[in-house]
């Protein structure tokens, strides 16, 4: 927050902060401010082939939530790094200073960098590119609410497209816990207003979690269906994931 | 010579991809000779350039520029800052150039490109050399509040002519920047005025609605790559690492030169080679210039 705390010493962004009225979230007739059910997902939209640079990269678009994604390598390690009989992972997940409401927060995200590579590493067959090195970096073009969940399942996308082997692909979701109500896929607004979060990264067709995140008040037959919800949004959001895959494969064929 | 003639030897014999790395110069040697270029293209020729406008909603104006596969994504956003004292009726574009480790190889985190800030410091002088703003346009209360412009452009994809498409980008979300409408509250902050607001007379409106900045004279640019006696306009990132001797040239509108560019190189530019580059960049600016007024003109349909 010190960064913050510099810039609006000389200039403050005019939009009303505070002023804004909570919506009546505890309501049993509450409904989302984008109008989806509780258990519906924004439609999710992923291009691969995004950056022509890279070795392979997606673009991923649910909602306001946009991200890209690239995959450079495998290719040589630092110079300082040690002699390693199987690959090795690095991760970077950055926002551009437009993506936040207020400008310029969180660029370099040091969290969501280390989340990230967790979630990923389970997945990828390290042993095939020995001494090397892939490297996943992702932007945050605009920030709309369940970003990390959306930068993971670009990234795996990402990497099928460069051509890294994988045991299979990666799909995240996350719930939020709001008063009584479990909404998924949340946007913005109902994250900054959330008693919890619950977030899976998940491999569908093994059926295995490679992380899981849980912060805030649960109970536990709340976290089971929590974690129901979050399960069967992945197995969905793996099948629009391969069906891009596919496409592009078409697409490329011609 | 035994190197060249051992390649030209080989080229009969080689694969083409093979020949294309190992002797990349000689390659694009063979191409020129012939008036081409290995995408296809006349070595006069910009590449396929799009602009749409509005790609960011979280930000006032923004633009998604592609030239060929480079990529840039422009946007502003805009706060409020107190005038200083030597100009209290003027307000301030920040123009910030970035190439996140998304872009290139070459670009990791934590090492960032040696270009960003010089492209950074281009994009800024020429912006406010060429007038194009009139940044009286961006007070609001005299020596009291006036709008800082917050104009932030991220390469997403560097294939080349980096600086044309940030330049292309910046114009362009200027050309698509709508001003809020503000009012000043109580306690002398500026604050949005939302509908409801708009009907209490309590608030003092500084700005009533919307607006658009109009903008003078646009500034465009073309770069092109001197290698003996070939010109090549708009090159590529490969074309930018074998051949190193770049020009990029700035005109406006009207065709006035605002900025002409030559960091260096093995190549001397003559005067003849400077003229067709001129010629090159009048050519591109028309071609630019119309591209952007179709997309500003398919915003106001919609």
């Amino acid at each position: 927050m010190a960064g913050k705390a510099a810039t609006t010493s000389t200039t403050y962004s005019p939009s009303p902060t505070t002023l804004k009225t909570k919506a009546p979230i505890f309501n049993e007739d509450w409904v989302r401010p984008d109008g989806r059910g509780f258990h519906q997902c924004r439609p999710a939209f992923f291009r691969t082939g995004a950056v022509n640079a890279a070795s392979g990269s997606a673009y991923a678009e649910f909602g306001n939530t946009k991200v890209i994604v690239s995959v450079f390598g495998p290719r040589e390690s630092k110079k300082a790094m040690m002699y390693s009989d199987i690959g090795r992972l690095n991760c970077n997940v950055s926002f551009t200073t437009f993506s936040t409401p207020l400008r310029g927060q969180g660029l370099d995200n040091k969290e969501y960098t280390a989340m990230l590579h967790k979630a990923l590493e389970g997945s990828i067959m390290l042993e095939t590119f020995p001494k090397t090195t892939v490297d996943v970096f992702a932007l945050v073009l605009e920030s709309g609410g369940s970003d990390l969940p959306v930068v993971i399942s670009c990234a795996s996308l990402a990497l099928a497209d460069a051509g890294i082997m994988m045991y299979d692909l990666i799909a995240s979701v996350s719930v939020s816990c709001l008063g009584k109500n479990l909404v998924i896929d949340p946007i913005l607004e109902e994250e900054s207003s959330q008693d919890g979060s619950l977030m899976i990264t998940c491999m569908p067709s093994r059926y295995e979690i490679t992380q899981l995140t849980v912060t805030g008040d649960w109970s536990t037959p709340k976290i089971n269906e929590g974690m129901q919800l979050c399960l069967d949004a992945c197995a969905k959001l793996a099948k629009i994931m391969r069906s891009c895959l596919k496409e592009a494969a078409l697409g490329s064929q011609e | 010579m035994v190197l060249p003639n051992a390649s030209e030897d080989l080229s009969t014999e080689m694969e083409v991809d093979a020949f294309r790395r190992l002797f990349p110069l000689r390659y694009y040697e063979c191409h020129l000779v012939e008036s081409i270029r290995p995408d296809g293209r006349a070595l006069a020729r910009a590449r396929d350039t799009t602009i749409a406008l509005g790609a960011v909603a979280s930000a006032s104006g923004s633009a998604l520029v592609k030239i060929g596969s480079t990529t840039m994504l422009a946007a502003i956003k805009m706060e409020v800052m107190t005038p200083t004292m030597e100009s209290p009726d003027e307000g301030c574009i920040a123009i910030d150039f970035h190439m996140p480790p998304i872009c290139s190889p070459i670009v990791r985190p934590g090492r960032p490109a040696e270009v960003a800030p010089v492209v950074s410091k281009q994009l800024s002088d020429t912006i406010s050399s060429s007038g194009m703003v009139d940044l009286k346009e961006l007070s609001l209360v005299s020596g009291k509040a006036a709008w800082m412009a917050f104009l932030d452009i991220y390469c997403l994809d560097a294939d080349g002519a980096v600086f044309d498409a940030a330049l292309l980008s910046a114009t362009a979300a200027l050309s698509h920047l709508q001003i809020p409408a503000v009012s000043m509250n109580d306690d002398g902050k500026i604050v949005l005025m939302s509908e409801e607001d708009g009907e209490r007379l309590a608030q003092e409106p500084v700005n009533k609605e919307k607006r658009k900045l109009a903008l003078r004279s646009i500034p465009f640019s073309l770069t092109c790559i001197l290698y003996k006696n070939y010109i090549l306009a708009d090159p590529t990132a490969e074309e930018e690492s074998i051949m190193e001797t770049q020009v990029t040239i700035v005109l406006d509108s009207s065709s006035q030169l605002i900025s002409f560019y030559k960091p260096g190189g093995s190549v001397l530019a003559y005067t003849p080679a400077i003229q067709d580059c001129v010629a090159l960049t009048r050519q591109r600016v028309k071609e630019l210039q119309s591209i952007l007024d179709e997309a500003n003109s398919a915003m106001e349909v919609e």
